[in-house]
């Protein structure tokens, strides 16, 4: 099991932003998806990242793929769901 | 006395009968049908007084604010007009000066957008959210210090009164105005409530921003029919049956990308979602495998293919599909069904006359649904809603055919409109930001890969000296909202042309599917 580096995940969601033209610092707190800046369809990329680079189990039903809004948020979520 | 077409009319009607009833939950936040109707009384109050014309744009969505200035825009008796927070401010800038609206309503997205330049071209009207929840304040302007009495009840319309003026890609390089009426809006609805008979207890999600018109229907059919509107965030939608089920949604209408989205992330298993008991789909074609996947996920549910252009009010054709529904074998897609009670829909050759079942053609649209045209924009309006032998059509530029049973078929376009993620694209109008950012005529779009007629990228092709991808896509998000902006851009040298001169995309899209372009790029 790979731990979480919460800097590996703020690469692959800076890599996003700045695919969308948008600046790629952003703080561990600041909404990336409830403040349009990235969409679902990024959101979409992100799970599947999460699911293949820390073996994060989508389909487990506690899983709750919403709560991926800011950095500690998904580092938090990412840490309780390894499979 | 004649019927009031206003489309807060039955909202008001439900604020009397079922004040206690919720009418919009957001996050945490819930309204109740008392709540929403005294705040849109006051904001009447304060807004009816600056109305001329009559248009108020909503620079907003999936919030209280956004509903609660619709529902006061037409309280008010005026025209709303739904602008997208994800435009740049160039374009929202080009959109006020052609608006010249006469109030803005903005959400907290919306007011973090107002620069100094936008507010120095916004209306002289601001209301943006206010310090307690519901609240609004006047950011610019004159409102005065004794704003007008609360309005009791909605201002009385009839059927022509223009409702909403929803804005679709244009092929020109700027977007065109739908005007849609009040009577087209009641046509809709009349329909819909005979067929699903939504009702109090119904709790419904609104899946989309209120820049689609499918908004309308989520709305509209919910507080017409004393029924609950649970707002999703964007991350609720990729996971919609955890919505669904921790807020017991009885009725959804979403496009059919959201189940090819939801799928990629495992999250539709069978018997997910079980308080479903209406699924609507719309917006682009729906894979016959999405709606058997979702008919598993909501075994409690009906699944109906509804298929319409915004220019013929949300939807207007429909293909039952969950009793042994039809589909169009040769696109595995489900069929677009038959006319609403208030429409009729006919397949004509390039002189406007019917073709014979099973042929193939131009899928044109009449009735009470109809838009009334493009805002400003005469010549297009006449071009695309003629009269023939005293009959309005709408030439939606879909191509169809109708099989012996009636049954109507969707083909694909006629002309370069796409659909990308939900989206209504003109490729043209990218072309025309393209070409200005390569400083070459020889540029154009491709849509490019393909699953079942909708596009899920694009692809900027251009005959000149190599860019730097990054400075053109820097170009056009200054004038093109981000779902325009291709994913990749390829120099290449010599533009492929057809007969009669204009650039060849279809040859492009062949090259990507063969593989072919990287080859170019290298030699």
């Amino acid at each position: 099991m790979t731990s979480v580096n919460i800097e590996t995940v703020r690469g692959t969601i800076a890599e996003m932003l700045a695919a969308r033209d948008q600046e790629a610092d952003f703080a561990d707190d600041e909404s990336l998806f409830d403040s349009g800046r990235l969409d679902s369809i990024a959101a979409v990329n992100l799970l599947l990242a999460l699911e293949n680079d820390y073996g994060v189990d989508l389909s487990d039903p506690d899983f709750n793929v919403s709560q991926i809004d800011t950095l500690q948020e998904i580092v938090q979520l990412v840490s309780t769901h390894q499979s | 006395m004649a019927t009031n077409f206003n489309i807060s009319t039955a909202f008001g009607r439900n604020a009397g009968l079922f004040p206690d009833n919720s009418a919009l939950v957001v996050g945490a936040d819930r309204f109740t049908y008392g709540e929403l109707a005294s705040l849109v009384q006051r904001l009447a109050g304060i807004l009816a007084p600056v109305l001329t014309h009559g248009r108020v744009g909503i620079l907003a969505t999936r919030s209280t604010e956004a509903c609660a200035g619709i529902l006061t825009t037409a309280w008010a008796g005026g025209t709303y007009v739904p602008i997208g927070l994800k435009l740049p401010e160039e374009r929202l800038i080009a959109l006020f000066e052609m608006l010249q609206l006469d109030a803005l309503i903005v959400d907290k997205a919306g007011e973090r957008l107002l620069s100094d330049t936008l507010i120095a071209a916004a209306p002289r009207l601001i209301l943006a959210p206010g310090e307690t929840r519901g609240d609004f304040k006047a950011l610019k302007g004159s409102l005065s210090a004794t704003p007008g009495p609360a309005m009791p009840t909605p201002v009385k319309v009839g059927p022509s009164h223009t409702a909403y003026i929803e804005f679709t890609s244009g092929t020109t390089g700027t977007p065109k105005g739908v005007m849609v009426s009040a009577g087209a809006v009641a046509a809709y609805l009349e329909a819909m409530h005979t067929w699903y008979d939504f009702g109090p207890e119904d709790r419904a999600a609104e899946t989309c921003d209120i820049t689609f018109d499918l908004s309308v229907h989520n709305m509209l059919t919910t507080w017409k029919a004393g029924a609950e509107l649970h707002i999703m965030r964007p991350l609720d939608m990729i996971a919609p049956a955890r919505f669904v089920n921790s807020h017991r949604i009885t009725t959804w209408l979403s496009v059919p990308s959201v189940v090819a989205m939801t799928r990629k992330t495992g999250g539709l298993s069978p018997s997910s979602m079980r308080t479903l008991r209406i699924s609507l789909f719309c917006g682009e074609p729906l894979p016959a495998s999405a709606a058997r996947a979702w008919a598993e996920a909501a075994p409690n549910s009906v699944i109906d293919n509804i298929y319409g252009p915004t220019e013929a009010t949300i939807a207007c054709l429909r293909q039952t599909w969950s009793a042994g529904g039809r589909e169009t074998a040769s696109r595995a897609i489900v069929a677009i069904g038959q006319p609403y009670p208030a429409m009729q829909a006919e397949i004509v050759d390039p002189e406007g006359r019917p073709v014979e079942d099973g042929t193939a053609g131009e899928i044109a649209l009449a009735g009470a649904q109809l838009a009334d045209g493009y805002f400003q924009q005469p010549e297009l309006t006449a071009a695309r809603f003629p009269t023939r032998e005293g009959t309005r059509w709408y030439l939606t530029g879909d191509r169809g055919y109708r099989d012996p049973d009636g049954v109507f078929h969707h083909l694909g376009r006629l002309d370069n409109q796409i659909k990308l993620h939900g989206h209504r694209i003109e490729l043209e109008e990218i072309d025309t930001h393209l070409r200005a950012a390569t400083a070459t005529e020889m540029a154009v779009v491709v849509a490019w890969p393909l699953s079942h007629g909708s596009a899920e990228g694009l692809v900027g092709f251009y005959a000149a000296a190599p860019h730097d991808g990054k400075q053109i896509r820097e170009r056009l998000a200054l004038v093109l909202p981000p779902h325009m902006i291709p994913d990749r851009f390829e120099a290449i040298e010599t533009m492929p042309l057809n007969a009669n001169g204009k650039i060849d995309r279809n040859a492009l899209f062949r090259r990507l599917e063969a593989g072919e372009v990287e080859l170019e790029r290298a030699s």
